[in-house]
């Protein structure tokens, strides 16, 4: 079977993770621009991590037969610093041209204050200017459904904002119908322990139906990994789901959505 | 699909050791010093109670229930 990772942080990944990818069967990864690990200092420090991004990694993953795209922004833990995320922003426009660049992500809210709503408006018009494809962070555990609330609140009432242009991660139980409801794509991201779970995963996907969910490992600086996305794949199969069900899924249905970029080159492999 | 009975089978020993790591859990907190005060005050041990009382309820979405339990319900800041 083949795999997209469409959310996965390579930059925090070893060599070996790749090779696994490899031989797992993944064929492409997306990564969206986030935290490094510790807070940056200063503008330029952005600028080496998104040449990181479009040019170390996709040359990285490409020894493995993988094929690397990303996302631009700056991330809603840093945003708290509204000064910095201005500079930072302002160093998005120029790079949106780059072919290995989806859109704008992943922005979105962290602790839910007000300073990380002023920079989340601030990139949702910049995506609007640009129009680009988005990719939302939800803030993790107790700020969950709150963060989630605000964020679809503020891009519901931007008429200039195509839900279908617009994927909402990390989705869980209680977060998914308010994006799924309002048209948006979802994003389930698996992790070992402290958020969704393989056996949940497949849940939701059972619960919610198939479409317009991408699922994800996110693989970051946390406890996490690449074989969480074919963990997942395993589980949905177990349960009696058909290969090309998931192929649909773990493959078809992340195509789809970066498809709308115009750059993504990945066909989906049931009707293309 | 598998039928219950089959689901039931495939998972059981999992939730058993679920179930057994948070019993483990809670005796650790419980054997530390201060253990048995903090088990009746810390607002975290009051929201574990909540959840594991919703996982014995026959409701079909113990899950969604229980992350409400665990969500922060403040209101969004004021804006500027």
């Amino acid at each position: 079977m083949r795999y997209i990772d469409p959310h996965i942080h390579c930059v925090s990944r070893t060599t070996d993770d790749y090779q696994f990818m490899q031989r797992c069967g993944v064929v492409a990864v997306s990564e969206p621009a986030f935290w490094a690990g510790y807070d940056r200092s200063c503008a330029a420090s952005f600028a080496d991590y998104f040449r990181h991004l479009l040019e170390i990694e996709p040359k990285r993953a490409a020894r493995y037969g993988i094929d690397h795209y990303a996302w631009l922004c700056i991330n809603a833990k840093e945003a708290e610093d509204v000064e910095l995320s201005r500079e930072v922003i302002k160093l998005i426009p120029p790079l949106l041209d780059h072919p290995r660049v989806l859109g704008i992500g992943e922005i979105g809210l962290n602790k839910n204050t007000r300073n990380e709503i002023t920079i989340f408006e601030e990139q949702v018009e910049l995506a609007a200017k640009y129009n680009q494809l988005i990719l939302i962070h939800t803030p993790h555990l107790e700020d969950k459904h709150k963060g989630t609330s605000i964020i679809t609140d503020i891009l519901k009432n931007d008429q200039r904002i195509n839900p279908g242009r617009v994927l909402i991660d990390h989705c869980e139980e209680h977060t998914i119908r308010l994006a799924k409801n309002a048209g948006f794509w979802c994003g389930l991201t698996i992790y070992p322990v402290t958020k969704v779970t393989p056996q949940r995963g497949v849940d939701i996907l059972e619960q919610f139906g198939t479409d317009m969910i991408c699922v994800n490992s996110a693989s970051d600086w946390g406890e996490s990994g690449p074989h969480m996305l074919i963990d997942t794949a395993i589980e949905f199969r177990r349960r009696g789901h058909a290969e090309a069900e998931a192929t649909r899924v773990f493959h078809d249905n992340p195509c789809r959505f970066f498809g709308q970029s115009g750059k993504w080159k990945i066909a989906p492999l049931a009707n293309p | 699909m598998p039928n219950a009975q089959e689901t039931l089978d495939q998972y059981y020993l999992e939730m058993r050791w679920r179930c057994l790591s948070l019993a483990a859990d809670l005796d650790r907190v419980q054997r530390a010093a201060d253990g048995p005060a903090l088990l009746k005050s810390d607002p975290r041990i009051a929201k574990l109670r909540k959840a594991i009382a919703i996982l014995l309820e026959d409701s079909p979405d113990r899950a969604e229930t229980v992350q409400e339990i665990f969500s922060d319900k403040t209101p969004p800041p004021s804006r500027k």
